[in-house]
């Protein structure tokens, strides 16, 4: 981390670029003409910039966790450390992974009550959108590894089709069949969603959906969280549909934990997708009800 | 800088359940603040909040304690996502009026209200610049404006903020690294 490391120091291109990536951000034209640059180097000082202005913001004052967001946070807490008990157990007993199913499980009773209601809020959220901005898009976290079942590790990692395949036929998953809306993209498209509540991970299954350009437009998820504001989906992350491939499986990044899955729905947007949706091209919806 | 008994980045990474819900005790409110200041809306906030922790559970792995306290490395991470969710909203009105972000001040160096070693070093630089080179410090890193954008709110020209912010930044990163070098020196 110190400059002691390398000899070499960054030229003023390579640091204002790199001053502006850690106050706010770089555009696609910015970030690429610093990856152009000498990339140990960069890297090297870029971690500097960014340890800098974090001890920066550390010497203002914090104020208390509102005690509403709190509750959430442990609610994913629980459910964080259910998934990796999961994850790193091959056959997870644990009290903490069984409880996160039933928390996941404890509205389905609702659900069904709810999904006229659910509808009818789906039908608003397309209507109007929000004035407040949703959950963020695109920064795809890392999802655990090791989520496969307790048999001897392929030479080849598994593709997404099999992992979906995999994930099916876990008795904790559900399928959610997703249907087309009448934009003219829609056309001919079919789909179903694999979500397992336990670990949080699910694939997107398409027939007919159209390649995309990802220079012009991007597909987005957006995830419908019982346990949220309806007017704010959980983001899914942007995807792109090659070109000649009728059939494609995507496996999704949910941003924020999925407490009561109610319903998905897929958008066109903008590269890199937003943080709002003017839902003025929905694809496909589908309820979980 | 390096504790004797694992930190609660350290415990999350070993697999201790417990600590996932304390790193929420211990680093709830600086998350929530770092969320607060660098988002437009508190409901953007709350949902900053909670991504940024999944970051931090998931990463814990990576922390590293002779590089860094935890709560730098928790700062820098809530940092990172931060600036990316204000990216994607470039287009939203402005956050706060100027008022609001001129009411906040840094710690004072040394009277102990400094969260961690790095924050009173960074305390200590930011008293040796100039009251507007800490000004434009303070609007882009506690309040998320961009460069531009401090330029037109503080009639200032662009290539003077820039100026500003690199030389502050550059002042700190020193500070932090003559106090590591110290500290290696006695080790």
């Amino acid at each position: 981390m110190s400059e002691t490391g390398s000899q070499d120091q960054p030229d003023d291109a390579m640091v204002d670029l790199l001053v502006k990536q850690v106050t706010e951000g770089l555009s696609p034209a910015e970030q690429r003409a610093l990856d152009v640059l000498d990339s140990a180097l960069a890297s090297e000082h870029l971690r500097e910039f960014e340890r800098a202005a974090a001890a920066i913001t550390l010497a203002a004052p914090v104020q208390a966790l509102p005690p509403s967001l709190r509750a959430r946070l442990e609610e994913q807490a629980q459910i964080h450390a259910a998934s990796a008990t999961h994850v790193r157990s091959l056959r997870p007993t644990g009290t903490a992974a069984a409880k996160a199913r039933r928390v996941s499980r404890s509205g389905a009773a609702g659900w069904f009550a709810a999904a006229a209601c659910l509808l009818l809020a789906l039908f608003g959220w397309f209507r109007s959108p929000p004035s407040s901005v949703a959950p963020t898009a695109d920064i795809h976290v890392t999802v655990p590894p090791a989520t496969m079942p307790p048999v001897p590790a392929p030479k080849e990692p598994p593709t997404a089709a099999e992992e979906r395949a995999t994930l099916l036929a876990k008795t904790e998953s559900r399928k959610i069949t997703l249907g087309a809306t009448k934009d003219p993209a829609a056309a001919g498209v079919t789909g179903d969603v694999v979500w397992d509540p336990a670990t949080q991970k699910g694939f997107l299954h398409f027939v007919g959906l159209a390649p995309n350009d990802p220079q012009v437009h991007q597909y987005q998820l957006w995830i419908f969280d019982g346990g949220r504001d309806k007017r704010y989906p959980v983001d899914g992350g942007v995807f792109n549909v090659p070109a000649n491939s009728g059939e494609v499986v995507i496996p999704i990044h949910a941003e924020l934990p999925i407490v009561k899955l109610a319903a998905f729905a897929v958008t066109i947007e903008k590269p890199g997708g937003v943080v709002v949706s003017s839902r003025d091209h929905v694809i496909v919806l589908g309820t979980a009800g | 800088m390096q504790s004797i008994s694992p930190s609660v980045l350290q415990r999350i990474a070993s697999g201790e359940p417990a600590a996932v819900r304390e790193c929420i005790d211990e680093y709830g409110a600086l998350v929530w603040s770092l969320a607060r200041r660098l988002s437009r809306t508190p409901s953007d906030a709350e949902d900053a909040t909670q991504e940024i922790f999944l970051d931090i559970w998931r990463s814990a792995g990576r922390f590293d304690a002779t590089q860094g306290s935890d709560k730098v490395f928790i700062a820098m991470i809530a940092r990172r996502r931060l600036i990316d969710r204000l990216r994607k909203t470039t287009s939203e009105p402005a956050m706060e009026p100027v008022e609001v972000l001129e009411s906040v001040a840094w710690s004072d160096p040394g009277t102990g209200s400094e969260t961690s070693l790095e924050a009173a070093q960074a305390a200590r630089a930011l008293q040796e610049l100039r009251p507007e080179q800490r000004q434009v410090l303070e609007l882009g890193l506690l309040h998320g404006l961009s460069q531009s954008e401090i330029a037109a709110r503080l009639g200032m020209p662009l290539g003077t903020v820039k100026s500003f912010m690199r030389r502050g930044l550059i002042k700190v990163r020193e500070f932090l690294n003559l106090d590591a070098k110290s500290v290696s020196e006695r080790v």
